[in-house]
């Protein structure tokens, strides 16, 4: 395998199974995936082809049955414990299709709470707060609790939560899946203009048109399998 | 922010949260309650016991207790009068001789206890006035006068006005005998004694023994029974010879000592049940809100919080709970022990038995009654809380955060 200082992810041969007493369920079959620095990718199939367990197995979540995972050029896959949740937490943002807040704490402290986590001074973390929720266009709207806030706003939330530590990754799991089809142009938008202000990577899956038509790159799962690998014209990215 | 999430995490589920905390407040309330409650009864009876009979403290020569013998005396009674005198913690005290003897009224005769003693000095320590239940007490020094035990009247069948032979032995080698009036009888509470005992004044009794001034014990009393391992100490200390000894009533007490430690144990079954009322309740609730809260531990996990720091926040919970609980419950419990062994309860009927009175039991205010509760309330909410913590822990956010 070689890797170019570029590849930001890079996948082999990656299998999942998933056991059940005896039965075992193919989830991913055999990928084998580059994603450069600084890509806005969806990744789209019908339900069950396998979106969910790749990115969860992307982002360390959740491990092989069989290939590895690099990340910047590092193992995530053959890494546990502390050791694990330390690199996914400074290099890796994850936002899921839902339940991505904790209920007890407003927006600004969920946002906080991963900078927390790294020992980021509380200074710095109120300065990053706020300038991140400009970014997201949810100024002002820090001190809400979670259930106070619309599911488009829930989501821009999580997106920030994501960034904030500066991880490099972006992966989401279909995040727009319940907004309705404008708030989640919304929401891509926001994602796109981040990505190309900051320059961190995105990885997201959908099965929304709209959503689609937005990114650079389309990987189309079936089976657990790549079909297709979908570069748009539109959208040049090297 | 940690502790933020805690306490909002508590606030969540009000209405769990109280009826948790209530549970738990009320296993630590009774406790607190039962435990100052059964402290300050057993003391009460402890108190009225040992100040009834035997007294707090008696001073012997060393091997009486083991061995009692005529000849085993404190030889100089005043001079430990002396030392008593100089210890301010001392009640009162009263100088006793004590003999086998056989005493014969009329055509019956028994094996029995000869008691001398100074009246007025006895009325003082143990209350011997009070436990005349016919006739009067001896009138003074060379009166020879007896007062008997009600068990010994019965078998004697005898009783004031009648005469009572006793024959014994004096310390001089001689045979002792004399003859007595009886003017009273007395019911100590103790059946065994009341059977065999024969008191008489302290001087007739040294005469009949021809003893002199020398005594076998004289038994002391104090203002606070918890005082009394320190003062007999104190006593020990100052005592102008070295073959006596001061001995507290847990040692010449032995086995009513040993009963009331064993029921004590009483304490430690209700101890049991208030952890397993607040283990289950607590349990229950920690169950039921780390299975409804698994996608929250998941998203937890899943932005990089470690395991054990996801056990920490649900043992936080369970502690600020229990902390709320117990803080409560202190109020509460030792507001009620403070009344209790201000006021006490009275019974209305006054409980007598042997001389000692009940009148009114009261509740002791002591750390114990606060402590022991404490550490078992909140240890046993924490212990229970540990699997589904740790379970929590465990949680794996792959699973847990796919929408089902
Ligand atoms: N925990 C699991 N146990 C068994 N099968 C699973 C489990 N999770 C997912 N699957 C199966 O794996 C396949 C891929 O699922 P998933 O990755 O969720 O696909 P997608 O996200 O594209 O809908 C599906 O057939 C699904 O039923
Ligand atoms: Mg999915």
């Amino acid at each position: 395998m070689t890797n170019h200082a570029s590849d930001l992810i890079v996948t082999e041969n990656l299998r999942k199974d998933y056991r059940e007493d005896d039965i075992v369920v193919p989830a991913v079959r055999g990928v084998d995936l580059v994603i450069k620095e600084r890509e806005f990718t969806a990744l789209v199939g019908p339900s069950g082809s396998g979106k969910t367990t790749l990115l969860n197995i992307i982002s360390g979540l959740d491990s092989p049955t069989e290939g590895r995972v690099w990340l910047k050029g590092k193992p995530i896959s053959e890494m546990k414990g502390a050791e694990l949740s330390d690199f996914r937490r400074d290099h890796i943002g994850f936002v899921f299709q839902a339940y991505n807040l904790i209920p007890v704490l407003s927006a600004e402290e969920n946002i906080e709470y991963i900078m927390m986590l790294q020992g980021v001074p509380k200074n710095e973390r109120r300065e990053r707060v706020r300038k991140i929720l400009g970014d997201v266009g949810l100024q002002g709207m820090g001190r809400r609790m979670p259930p106070k806030l619309s599911g488009g706003q829930q989501q821009r939330v999580a997106i920030a939560r994501a960034m904030v530590s500066r991880p490099g990754l972006i992966l989401a799991d279909e995040p727009t899946a319940n907004l309705d089809s404008e708030t989640g142009a919304a929401l891509l938008d926001i994602m796109r203009e981040l990505n190309e202000k900051t320059g961190m990577t995105f990885l997201f899956s959908t099965h929304d048109r709209m959503v689609m038509d937005r990114a650079d790159r389309i990987i189309t799962l079936k089976d657990g399998r790549v079909a297709r690998d979908e570069i748009r014209a539109e959208n040049p990215i090297r | 922010m940690v502790l933020r999430m805690a306490f909002r995490n508590v606030l969540r589920q009000k209405r769990r949260s109280v009826l948790t905390g209530l549970t738990i407040f009320g296993g630590f309330t009774l406790a607190v309650i039962f435990i100052g409650w059964a402290d300050g009864s057993y003391n009460n009876i402890i108190d009225e016991f040992t100040r009834n009979r035997l007294g707090h403290i008696q001073i012997q020569e060393k091997t009486y207790f083991d061995r009692p013998s005529l000849y085993k005396t404190v030889d100089d009674p005043k001079a430990v009068s002396g030392v008593l005198k100089g210890i301010p913690e001392v009640e009162s005290w009263s100088p006793r001789v004590v003999s086998a003897a056989l005493a014969a009224s009329g055509d019956k005769s028994a094996g029995i206890q000869i008691i001398g003693l100074d009246p007025e000095r006895e009325a003082e320590t143990t209350r011997f006035d009070r436990k005349i239940v016919r006739g009067r007490l001896m009138a003074g020094p060379g009166s020879k006068e007896a007062v008997i035990g009600r068990g010994l009247a019965d078998i004697l069948k005898a009783g004031p006005g009648d005469d009572l032979a006793l024959l014994t032995q004096a310390a001089d080698g001689s045979i002792a005998e004399d003859l007595f009036r009886i003017t009273g009888v007395l019911s100590t509470g103790d059946d065994m004694s009341d059977r065999t005992s024969v008191h008489l004044n302290l001087k007739d009794a040294q005469n009949l023994l021809v003893l002199g001034d020398r005594v076998h014990q004289i038994v002391v009393t104090v203002p606070a029974l918890g005082r009394v391992p320190a003062v007999a100490r104190a006593i020990d200390r100052d005592l102008p010879d070295p073959s006596l000894r001061a001995v507290p009533w847990q040692d010449f007490a032995r086995s009513f000592y040993e009963a009331m430690q064993a029921d004590k144990a009483g304490l430690w079954v209700m101890l049991v049940v208030i952890v397993v009322i607040v283990g289950v309740g607590v349990l229950n609730t920690v169950l039921m809100s780390v299975l409804e809260r698994r996608r929250e531990y998941g998203l937890l996990k899943a932005v990089g919080t470690k395991p054990r720091h996801v056990v920490r926040l649900v043992l936080l919970e369970v502690l600020i709970l229990s902390l709320t609980a117990v803080f409560v419950g202190s109020l509460v419990g030792l507001g009620v022990n403070a009344f209790l062994a201000e006021h006490g309860i009275k019974f209305a009927e006054g409980l007598t038995y042997g001389g000692m009175e009940f009148g009114t039991m009261r509740s002791e205010l002591n750390a114990r009654s606060f402590a022991i509760p404490l550490v078992t309330v909140l240890a046993s909410a924490l212990l229970v809380s540990l699997v589904p913590a740790l379970r929590a822990g465990k949680t794996d956010p792959a699973r847990t955060m796919r929408l089902h």
